[in-house]
């Protein structure tokens, strides 16, 4: 099974990082789509659907954007899935252009966050993990201990992956971070959750970002050509309830959603030449890239620590520096992915470009539920 | 959410419905009648089968550390530091969320034996006590 292909026409993000309370969720929306706009050299007039994935905008925040956007009257869905939120939009755009339903379509992911959420996200307060005390940080520090303890992986190993990114995010104008960090400064960070510190963490951000989607119809109209980087397939699974007393890290909702994503997109793991992981935290990245099928099980941490996925290294991950570096508003975060494949692939990433980048993968998981290993995955496959 | 206590003898009705019995302490979960996986909390179908039909069940109140953590930041209301843990009960072959007491988190080893206790777990809009559930080290003197 196979859809059409989704060419990202035009890229934008307005840099993710803290802003004031009086810069709202809207105006960033109208930065990152205008930017995005810009770039594919379309106006508003081309734009047949608005899909806008954010969590904490409130009811109808796509409309609420359309409507100072100038894309009123269109056709505009809001969508939900947590931390895959923006790139859940991306893949319903990407639909209803393999339909047929539009030619056009515009995907904004935003979240406006600092001024919402204090000291760690916690999943739903009715969820029973999170009413005996579960935040983020601390699910995450439990899958480090356990993965540090079957597979002989250093504490060291898994900081290099903040050391990794930071490095790259100096080469990011849209990061919310643009330093590197010493390994002795993650390791001696403020401990969040033992046994991870604060810069094992990604950050609670500001943000927008936005892709024009079209299809060659789309394209032909705009007197874009036929070129340019397409979404080749999202897959997009949620996880299963956990029973038995099996792997903590065994990632099955990853292996799903990279399946998905093989089977939609008709390439495989061995295709993929760069991927921007879903680093909410350091381990995550190495899990979840294992989970994916991307990198030998066990191994992830000291890949990191070998620079295997850095730049330059067999197979580079966050070249844009993850979300530990450019930044964490969930809702933007898919979004915010698509444009750095988008640019990789165009070869115009600059200083973190991929050498030779033909395709790409992002990968999202968002949220955790109470008794599955993950709410909504999100993969979406990109080629040149 | 309340950090756990450890008084002795937490008094009030559970947290939550169906969560669980006070005397004796008990995990109420759901168990299988076709292939016998155990569920906490109760769920009304299998998750390991799909098929099968699922009865209440009570759960062993043995379990042991299978990961852990200190948590030292949480959201504003929540009292830190405290020890949250991946427990299992291996009697029942389930995992589950809960804070481990008794112990200083330096303590705190894998694979650790440790016991389910109740604990108070905040007061009800009505005044009502509420009791939660936490597990504490075996053989181990409260700090």
């Amino acid at each position: 099974m196979s859809l059409a292909p989704a060419h990202v026409a035009g890229a934008g993000m307005v840099r993710f990082g803290k802003y004031p309370a009086d810069v709202t969720l809207e105006a960033m929306a109208l930065g990152a789509a205008r930017e995005a706009l810009s770039d594919a050299g379309a106006d508003l007039a081309a734009v047949e659907g608005l899909y806008v994935g954010h969590v904490f905008g409130g009811p109808v925040a796509g409309q609420r954007i359309a409507a100072q956007l100038g894309l009123d009257g269109r056709p505009v869905s809001n969508h939900e899935n947590y931390c895959a939120s923006g790139a859940t939009a991306i893949r319903e755009a990407w639909v209803a252009l393999a339909a047929g339903l539009h030619d056009v379509a515009l995907v904004i992911g935003v979240e406006k966050m600092t001024d919402r959420v204090a000291g760690g996200v916690r999943p739903d307060p009715g969820d029973l993990d999170a009413a005996v005390g579960y935040v983020m940080a601390a699910g995450h520090a439990m899958s480090a201990r356990r993965y540090m303890a079957e597979h002989g992986a250093t504490r060291e190993q898994i900081a290099a992956v903040a050391v990794k990114n930071h490095a790259h995010s100096v080469h990011n104008p849209w990061a919310q971070y643009q330093k590197p960090v010493t390994l002795e400064q993650v390791l001696g960070a403020r401990p969040i959750a033992e046994p991870l510190g604060l810069l094992d963490c990604s950050p609670i951000s500001d943000g927008a970002a936005a892709v024009l989607l079209c299809t060659p119809a789309g394209l032909r109209r705009l007197g874009l050509g036929t070129g340019g980087p397409r979404v080749l397939g999202v897959g997009q699974i949620s996880g299963s309830v956990q029973t038995g007393l099996g792997d903590l890290n065994a990632e099955d909702v990853s292996r799903r959603a990279g399946e998905e994503a093989w089977r939609l997109s008709g390439v495989g793991p061995a295709d993929i030449d760069l991927v921007e992981m879903h680093d909410c935290f350091t381990i995550a990245e190495i899990v979840r890239m294992e989970g994916l099928g991307l990198v030998p099980r066990g191994r992830g941490a000291a890949w990191a620590a070998e620079g295997v996925t850095a730049l330059g290294g067999r197979l580079p991950v966050n070249p844009s520096g993850g979300l530990l570096s450019r930044g964490h508003p969930v809702g933007a975060t898919g979004a915010a992915q698509v444009c750095e494949l988008t640019w990789q692939l165009r070869g115009t990433a600059g200083g973190r470009q991929v050498e030779g980048a033909r395709t790409g993968l992002a990968y999202c998981k968002g949220g955790t539920v109470n008794g599955t290993d993950g709410g909504s995955v999100t993969t979406v496959v990109m080629t040149a | 959410m309340p950090s756990a206590d450890t008084s002795p003898t937490p008094r009030g009705r559970p947290f939550r419905e169906g969560l669980l019995a006070l005397d004796p302490p008990r995990l109420l979960g759901s168990r299988c009648t076709d292939c016998g996986a155990a569920a906490f909390p109760a769920r009304t179908f299998c998750p390991a089968c799909r098929t099968g039909v699922v009865a209440p069940a009570e759960l062993s109140t043995s379990g042991r550390v299978h990961s852990f953590t200190v948590v030292r930041q949480a959201p504003p209301g929540t009292e830190v530091p405290y020890t949250l843990a991946w427990v299992d009960l291996p009697a029942d072959e389930v995992r589950l969320m809960a804070q481990v007491v008794g112990i200083a988190p330096e303590g705190v080893e894998l694979d650790m034996p440790v016991d389910l206790e109740l604990t108070g777990f905040g007061t009800a809009e009505d005044g009502t006590g509420l009791v939660g559930f936490c597990f504490r080290a075996v053989g181990q003197v409260a700090p």
